[in-house]
This record gives structure tokens, C-alpha cells and sequence, in this order.
């Protein structure tokens, strides 16, 4: 008998067969989850190693891989594309949302599917992870929305076996996701359904940070959304940093500290690694390119296979994509500006937030060609 | 200088949303249409509420349109930005009054598909972005108001997966379901607004935009719309003065207002 008890029409929605289940246990296996956080090194180390090195080290073919952030605001995007050269292979994705692994399945990076989001809002339909489902390029092995996958995370970090939910019930997603069940609430003398949801606790997670401390203490400026609660949950946790500060500064300074060093595996100093997403207080987004992305790349069938000869092959980091997709120093300053005006750290009055919106017959993805 | 064109579908769409927020509430906007709502009501009769979003954003001063929901502008200023699992904590804990969420698909107890378009779980036409906060929001909210484009395709008798419970199926079956919050009340489109019967829980007829006959909104529908007693009201529109806050200060980019070419 097996660890978990899936219920057997669930596995048969989701054509999981019972040799494949072995894939979902680990996510839930609390146990595993502790021992594997017991064996760590809890000293307080200079875990500073290059981002080559802690992808070859830390992200595992099979593993159970998060996207971090929110899709495309403080998401390691440039730390995938490393795991996509290194040709790691087979990942499992999970996040709320996990945007990001519509291009990674096209090269088998990404194999398997916990699924809550995958989209870009407004820019339009993903057509690439439509066909990458519809054609067996990824499977999926359940499905939630935000706020359960996000309860799940958080439950790992509260230390909890799972917690009770009031979402999803009667929904078609219980009957595809084989991780939570329908229970009564214990206390309630009339019947009151819960959807049960265990704490989740992914394989390896890479959270991108605006300081880092050389042990892994972590400042996040702006929506944390789920990253909190990942870096006390997964078993490997990998931080990359637009800045690495001095222990003292997290000391003296404590705002917005939010990741305790304890958590984590290794630290990656990877200034602009966001791109080409957006940095809350560093850099805006490349509009353009994500509507390129959305309307063409991953529109038209075969696509992706070009924007991957361009930002995986052709660029071999953050410097590379800056230079030769976004328009160089001048684009960086701009997103800067872009940002900092729209948070109203900089006058906004006067800043010109319009834009002309990517279109084939003007197919450069960068911003300043207006 | 005033463009004194009437409103479009979805400018008209944007303001009837903006119209069900009350001043001082606590609103929580998703992508598109909403945002433009939400900011529309701020701008003209709804100064003091609290915008809310699922990144745990909220309480942004009033700045630029977001191109996204995870944008600056959503948290700009703000004092306290949530963790994603606080946010519809909150709504569960009766902090949100309203909030507005569009379908792919939508049937006439208001229940909602964003998973999939045509065929079933593994073979369809279009997979779509899943749930995102749709099934979250649907489940909690205390007042929810769908809002999108009506045509038979999306009003359908039969959606192709139940991403979000609206009143399932009919009746009490909702509660029985287990859910708190209220459902949805109300679903904005191009053609009217329209809320469900108390009993039944069926999608009704509550007004029509100028110039839609109920045999219009019908033929936009693909099961049997319900219609009030008496006279169907007309929706009212919105001012010149309104449309000018909308077109110049709410979405001058056009982003969510300019119907597809």
C-alpha cells in the first residue's frame, strides 16, 4: 500500500496510472521534508556560489521545480534560462501563479504540471502551453487556484500537516487534483464541508531578492506573494540577489527582511535578474517583448523554437539579453524611471507611461522603438 | 477637447461595474475590465475605497492604469502589501465587500469556466489560464459581480469544466456545497446587467443597455434567460463628464477601452 491514499477516480481524470503516483508523493511527504531541512548545514556560511554552479548543484532532473514571484515581477527569469543551457531535464512545476513554464516545456525542461495559473493576463491566450497540454509535452498532475496552492505553501511554512479550505468545493477541480480531499469540519455540529489541503513542499525553489546577506538573510521590497512561506517550505532553496549587502546592514536595518538564513542552500549574487520581467523599484517590464511572447512566440506553432535560439542560445546571460534584446543601458534607465515613477519613488508628472504595442509588421520586442 | 462619442460595449461595461461599487467599500479587481472599473469608481463617485489584489497588493494611492496586477501601481504607496495566502484570507474573513471576476465561459447559475474551451480535460479546442483567483474569489467573496462579452458561445447551457462555483446547481446547492459567500449577484456585459432568482437561482434579466430587447439578450444567451416582472429597465449611461474621466485620466491608453479592430 502506498503512502498516500489518492482517490482512484481522481488518478483515472487525470490518467495518472498507479506506477506514476510515486511522482506526486513527494510534494506531500512531510516527513521526507523535514528530514531533508534536519541534514542541512544550519550554520551561519558564506553560501555564495555562482548561479552556474548552484543550478549544477541544486535543481535536479525530476525535481520538483517552483516559479517564483508573480509570473513576471520579481521572477528569476534569467535563472531558468541557466537551467534551460544546463539542459536539466523532466522538472515538475508548481507555483500561484507558474507562467514561465509554457517555454520551458517546449525543451523538455519542464515535463509535468501542478497547475493554477499559466498566462500573461491582458497579453492574451497562451496557444504555446495549449498545445504543449493537448500534445503530451507536459502532463498535468493537478489542479488548483491561487489561493489553495498559496494555502498549501503556507502551511508547509506555518509547520502543519495541511489545513482546511473553504475553496474549491464544488468546483470540477476537486475532482483533478489528487492532493486535496473533502472533509467536515470536526467541531461543527451540522455538516460543514472543508477541503482539506496538505502542506506542500517542493524539491528545489529559486526566489529572486532585492538584498541578500553572504548566509541568506533576504530583504524583499514590494508583494512577497508566496516567497515567504517557499523558502521555509522547499527542500533546496536557491536565492538569487540583485544586491549582496553586508550582514550588518540586515542587522541595522531589519524592514522588509523576510527570509531567514537558516532556509537557505546558496546565495547567487544575479543583479538584473528579473529580466525580462519586471524588479519592483529596479526595472519595469519590456512590454513589448511579452507581447511579442504572447502574440507571436508563443502564438504562431514553432515560434518558441526562435525566441529560444535568441534568449537561450544567443545570450548566454542577463548582460547578453539587456544588450541584444531590451535596448541596452538606455532601456535600463528607462525602466528604471518607469518603475520608480509608477511607485512614486520618482515625480511621476511629466513621465510618459504610453508605448507603441508590438505588432508584426514591427517586430522588434524592445520598448524604445517607438 | 471632448470627444463627445457615446460610450463603446466595453466603456459602457466599465462604468455599469464601476456603478455597483459603493463608496467606502473594500473592492477586490482582477485584470482587464475590472481595474478600469475599480479606478473609474475612485476617480468619480467612490473616492474612499480600498482596492484590493490576489498578489496581496492593496490600499494603492491612485496613479497610473497597472499592466498587470502585479504592477507598482498596484501596491503604490501603499502601507502594507499581504502575502498571497493573507489576501483571500481576508476575504474569507468578511474584509472584502465586492469583488469582480470575468469567465470564459458562464451558465445560468452563474457557475464559470476559465480551464478550457471545446472537448474536455485532455482533449479541447483552447486550454485557457485555469483558475488563477477565479475559483478562489468565487468561493469566498461576499458580493461577487461577473463581468465580460455575451454571446451564446460564452452564455452557455452546459460549460465545458466548473472552474467556479456560482450557485451550481440551482436552488440551494451552493450551500450545501459547503461555500460561504453570497455567489454571484450580479453579471455585466456588453448587453445589460443581470442578476439570479432568489428561489431558482437563475440567471435573470435585471436591465438592458439602451437599444437591447430582451429577444436580443436572448439571442446572446445559449439557455433560457429569466425576466423580471413588469418593465425591464433601461441601463442607465454614463455622463459626458464620466466618459471624459474614463477616456483621459482612467485608461488614456485605450488599453482596456478600445474594442478590437
Amino acid at each position: 500500500m502506498g503512502k498516500f491514499a489518492y482517490d482512484k477516480e481522481v488518478l483515472a481524470n487525470l490518467r495518472i496510472d498507479e506506477s506514476e503516483t510515486h511522482l506526486l508523493d513527494r510534494l506531500i511527504d512531510y516527513e521526507s521534508a523535514r528530514a531533508a531541512h534536519e541534514n542541512k548545514n544550519h550554520a551561519a556560511v558564506d553560501k555564495r556560489i555562482s548561479l552556474q554552479e548552484a543550478i549544477a548543484e541544486y535543481v535536479k532532473p525530476g525535481d520538483i521545480f517552483t516559479d517564483t514571484g508573480f509570473a513576471y515581477v520579481r521572477t528569476p527569469i534569467v535563472a531558468y534560462l541557466e537551467i534551460m543551457r544546463q539542459d536539466i531535464r523532466g522538472l515538475q512545476v508548481i507555483g500561484s501563479p507558474a507562467t514561465n513554464q509554457s517555454y520551458m516545456i517546449n525543451f523538455g525542461t519542464v515535463t509535468h504540471t501542478h497547475w493554477s495559473y499559466c498566462g500573461a493576463e491582458m497579453r492574451g491566450t497562451d496557444r504555446n502551453m495549449s498545445r504543449n497540454v493537448k500534445e503530451g509535452r507536459t502532463k498535468v498532475l493537478s489542479e488548483w487556484s491561487h489561493g489553495t496552492m498559496a494555502q498549501g505553501f503556507k502551511a508547509a511554512q506555518l509547520g502543519l500537516p495541511g489545513v482546511y479550505s473553504k475553496q474549491l468545493l464544488g468546483s470540477d477541480l476537486l475532482k483533478y487534483n489528487p492532493f486535496v480531499k473533502v472533509v467536515d469540519n470536526p467541531m461543527k455540529t451540522e455538516k460543514d464541508p472543508c477541503v482539506f489541503i496538505p502542506a506542500l513542499y517542493p524539491d528545489v525553489t529559486i526566489i529572486h531578492v532585492h538584498q541578500a546577506d553572504m548566509y541568506g538573510n533576504c530583504r524583499i521590497y514590494g508583494p512577497i506573494i508566496n516567497d515567504a512561506a517557499l523558502a521555509a517550505a522547499a527542500k533546496k532553496v536557491i536565492i538569487t540577489a540583485e544586491e549582496i549587502v553586508p550582514a550588518s546592514a540586515m542587522r541595522n536595518d531589519n524592514k522588509n527582511v523576510v527570509i531567514p538564513f537558516q532556509y537557505v542552500d546558496a546565495v547567487v549574487e544575479m543583479p538584473y535578474g528579473a529580466l525580462f520581467g519586471s524588479m519592483p523599484g529596479l526595472y519595469y517590464w519590456p512590454r513589448r517583448f511579452w507581447e511579442k511572447m504572447l502574440r507571436y512566440w508563443a502564438y504562431k506553432e514553432g515560434a518558441v523554437q526562435e525566441w529560444y535560439e535568441l534568449a537561450v542560445k544567443g545570450c548566454k546571460d542577463q548582460f547578453d539579453l539587456i544588450d541584444k534584446m531590451l535596448g541596452g543601458s538606455k532601456w535600463m534607465a528607462y525602466a528604471k524611471r518607469l518603475t520608480k515613477a509608477e511607485e512614486y519613488e520618482n515625480e511621476d508628472i511629466g513621465v510618459d507611461f504610453s508605448y507603441k504595442e508590438w505588432t508584426m509588421d514591427d517586430p522588434n520586442p524592445d520598448d524604445l522603438s517607438k | 477637447m471632448t470627444e463627445n462619442k457615446p460610450a463603446n460595449p466595453l466603456e459602457m461595461i466599465a462604468y455599469v461595474l464601476s456603478q455597483q461599487i459603493e463608496d467606502g467599500e473594500i473592492v477586490y479587481i482582477g485584470t482587464g475590465l475590472p481595474m478600469v472599473a475599480g479606478i473609474l469608481a475612485r476617480k468619480t463617485h467612490a473616492p474612499n475605497i480600498t482596492l484590493v489584489y490576489e498578489s496581496g497588493a492593496q490600499n494603492p494611492m491612485t496613479g497610473a492604469m497597472p499592466w498587470s496586477v502585479g504592477g507598482p501601481a498596484t501596491w503604490r504607496k501603499s502601507p502594507m502589501i499581504l502575502e498571497m495566502s493573507y489576501s483571500f484570507g481576508q476575504m474569507y474573513n468578511g474584509y472584502v465587500d465586492k469583488a469582480f471576476l470575468g469567465y470564459a465561459q458562464i451558465d445560468m447559475y452563474g457557475n464559470v469556466n476559465t480551464h478550457m474551451i471545446g472537448g474536455d480535460f485532455h482533449n479541447y479546442k483552447h486550454r485557457l489560464t485555469g483558475s488563477g483567483g477565479n475559483n478562489d474569489l468565487s468561493s469566498l467573496a461576499r458580493h461577487l459581480i461577473l463581468v465580460g462579452l455575451q454571446n451564446p458561445q460564452k452564455f452557455t447551457k452546459n460549460i465545458d469544466f466548473i472552474t467556479s462555483v456560482g450557485f451550481l446547481t440551482g436552488g440551494d446547492s451552493r450551500a450545501k456545497a459547503g461555500l460561504v459567500g453570497g455567489g454571484p449577484q450580479a453579471v455585466i456585459t456588453s448587453a445589460g446587467v443581470y442578476d439570479f432568482e432568489p428561489e431558482t437561482k437563475r440567471m435573470r434579466i435585471k436591465s438592458l443597455h439602451p437599444g437591447v430587447t430582451p429577444e436580443l439578450a436572448q439571442l446572446a444567451t445559449g439557455f433560457e434567460l429569466l425576466k423580471p416582472a413588469g418593465e425591464i429597465p433601461v441601463t442607465p449611461v454614463p455622463t459626458k463628464e464620466i466618459l471624459e474621466i474614463l477616456r483621459k485620466e482612467v485608461d488614456p491608453g485605450g488599453v482596456f477601452i478600445t474594442m478590437p479592430s
